[in-house]
């Protein structure tokens, strides 16, 4: 390998380095109680899925070039410079791992291997072995944002064509806010209809103030592994909030995307932002509990359980409002074994689906997710997740589980009387 | 003291203890003056004070339910030898200063007796521990995940441990011998005493403290900075 890439490789680690990666470098005792925790290696028991070891292939650079003891006894701390080898694996291990964090949460030492893999896919694209595909994505994102002028017009004729839709499903004359300047929200959605049509029913039902994002919650370049670009992409839709006004930035059912906006975006921008971050969730569970929105409580009659995705659970912190939320509109709502923060990651997530190279992986690693589904009985899976739901999707078909997989507020939009404006809630 | 036994027994343990506390300050520096994490890096759920973090980072540092409830047998093994060890460590002590409230209530015979029986029941729940791990490293699934470093620092253990135990269970000398030569350690001036100079036992030692100084001298270069290092990773779960 040459030296210039492998300057290149250890001036990102360097520039990444942090009191928090540094312990975990240096603490681990490679004791593999991580090897239950992960439903990769549980799956394929394949050692390069291993999260110690994930985490081992990083540190054997750490050990060579930010060491001392590494660089004096590099055989018994197995520091090595970096060679084709190992960029292989480190690869492999690394843009497979779906950053769910389960196996943080049963480390001894609560070593972050999701973050480790996010700094190990730093080092992968200083090597020139950033995954392509995310990258493209990462970067046609970027392109799409960059030239609005060439954009815009068609956006924004795809959300009148979404109100059509709506006139069309609902009877009700929906309007899709854009750059409403003074609103009180700015919703920020998916590309597609899916994400912005219950959102729209919810919010005109509940008479909020609210407006629709120009641009898309989704970000690959969080997913590919570049803080830089992920920001660059989280920053049009946080600027959008801050020249409209808004007090709250609501992301869609979509869980990278709802950490990268409260969890990250704030210390990547170094500022604080002038309005709050939340899930569309947490806001239509306020909805419901203050009576803004009515919904029927036997709406959905079938049998529903719920999948907690990773980044808005374990790692985001929101449990209870879908599970309330769920419970409000069907009686019959059986949750999932384990769950909440010990619920098993579905294995679509870290951009992994959009990695076809991993299907192989992916689609094992996903078995957990169907005992578990399983063992619930259910045929209808509310499930907050773009990511998730692909996957889930894919293991449905599969596995013939016979489940509808719907996002929650698909199913409060099913279940909400009137479906309309409501004059009594405004 | 020859100089197998000066290099072990004498000037070995100020080394040791030098590089030992020398080598953590060092690395706990090393790491208080590199920057946190900017972003946020907690698991949910977290507590919401103060007071609940540092209850939850106790018991997340000393009991670790979640390891437990996951890796079973593996975390008895780690519990009891490091419960073991601390006894162990405490039992040591007694080098230092003599357990008078102690002897006062058990005698001098009754405290011997004690000794023995915590000591030599810890040192073989250390042995027992150290050799699962061996066994778990060498012949287990995981041995591609070790390094040679694992296996050193569990030789070190087994060596300290074993010569332990037989000073215990072979030795046939009492804390009072033992004693005589920790303060000739603490005045800087180590020698043995006559009783122990004598027998077969100071081989035993010797070893013990050999393996007992490398110990201490690669600790704060090893993974085993885990001893500092969790308080501050455990703290970051249920951060901010």
């Amino acid at each position: 390998m040459e030296k210039q890439t492998i300057d290149s490789m250890v001036g990102v680690l360097d520039a990444r380095m942090n009191r928090q990666l540094k312990q975990y470098m240096d603490i681990c005792a490679r004791c593999a109680i991580c090897k239950d925790a992960c439903h990769q290696f549980v799956a394929t028991q394949d050692m390069k899925y291993l999260p110690a070891r994930r985490a081992e292939l990083l540190r054997q650079i750490y050990r060579k070039y930010f060491t001392k003891a590494g660089q004096f006894l590099p055989a018994l701390y197995e520091a090595r410079e970096p060679d084709e080898n190992l960029i292989d694996e480190l690869y492999e291990s690394t843009y497979a791992c779906t950053g769910c964090r389960r196996c943080t949460y049963y480390c001894p030492f609560s070593i972050d291997t999701g973050w480790i893999t996010a700094i190990s896919k730093g080092v992968l694209i200083a090597a020139g072995r950033g995954n392509e595909m995310l990258g493209q994505l990462a970067d046609a994102a970027l392109f799409k944002a960059d030239n609005m002028e060439m954009f815009g017009d068609i956006i924004l004729s795809g959300f009148k064509d979404v109100e059509a839709e709506l006139r069309e499903e609902t009877g009700l004359d929906i309007e899709i806010p854009v750059d409403k300047q003074g609103a009180d929200i700015l919703y920020v959605a998916l590309a597609g209809s899916h994400s912005i049509k219950p959102a729209a029913i919810i919010f005109d039902a509940a008479g909020a103030n609210w407006t629709l994002s120009k641009f898309e919650a989704a970000n690959y370049g969080f997913f590919f592994g570049d803080p830089a670009k992920a920001k660059l992409i989280a920053d049009r839709f946080m600027h959008e909030a801050e020249s409209l006004g808004v007090k709250e930035v609501v992301i869609t059912e979509c869980g990278h995307a709802y950490r990268v906006a409260e969890m990250f975006y704030e210390a990547w921008a170094k500022e604080k932002m002038p309005f709050k971050v939340r899930h569309i969730l947490e806001v239509i569970d306020e909805y419901i509990k203050d009576g803004r929105i009515t919904v029927d409580p036997k709406a959905i009659t079938e049998r529903v359980t719920y999948h907690d995705p990773c980044q808005i659970g374990r790692n985001g912190g929101i449990y209870e409002q879908p599970r309330d939320i769920v419970s409000a509109i069907a009686p019959d709502f059986v949750d999932m074994t384990p769950n909440r923060e010990t619920q098993w990651c579905c294995g679509g997530g870290g951009g992994i689906v959009a990695m076809e190279e991993f299907n192989d992986v992916r689609l094992k690693s996903g078995g957990k997710k169907v005992e578990q589904i399983r063992a619930t009985g259910a045929t209808v899976l509310a499930c907050p997740c773009e990511n998730c739901r692909l996957q889930i999707d894919e293991l449905n078909k599969i596995h013939d589980l016979g489940l509808r997989i719907v996002p929650v507020m698909e199913l409060v939009a099913e279940a909400m009387t009137p479906k309309g404006p409501d004059p009594a809630a405004r | 003291m020859d100089w197998f036994s000066y290099l072990t027994s004498g000037i070995g343990v100020y080394v040791a203890l030098v590089v030992f506390t020398g080598g953590m300050a060092w690395r706990a520096w090393q790491w208080s003056r590199t920057p946190k994490s900017p972003v946020r890096l907690a698991l949910y759920p977290k507590p919401k004070t103060g007071a609940g973090r540092l209850g939850k980072l106790l018991v997340d540092t000393f009991a670790a339910p979640q390891s437990f409830s996951i890796a079973p047998a593996i975390m008895v093994a780690a519990m009891l030898f490091h419960l073991a060890a601390l006894a162990a460590f405490v039992g040591h002590l007694r080098l230092v200063h003599e357990f008078t409230p102690l002897v006062a209530l058990l005698g001098k015979d009754g405290m011997n007796t004690f000794a023995a029986w915590s000591g030599g029941g810890a040192g073989i729940i250390m042995l027992i521990a150290v050799l699962y791990w061996l066994g778990r490293r060498t012949f287990g699934a995981y041995k591609n995940l070790s390094t040679p470093e694992d296996y050193l620092l569990l030789v070190l253990l087994l060596g300290i441990v074993v010569m332990g135990d037989h000073l215990r269970f072979v030795g046939g000398l009492h804390a009072e011998t033992y004693q005589a030569w920790f303060a000739s350690l603490l005045a800087f001036r180590p020698a043995f005493p006559a009783e122990l100079a004598d027998t077969t036992t100071r081989f035993a030692l010797d070893w013990h403290m050999l393996f007992v100084d490398a110990f201490l001298i690669y600790f704060p270069f090893s993974k085993l900075t885990h001893a500092i290092g969790a308080f501050a990773t455990n703290l970051v779960r249920s951060g901010e």
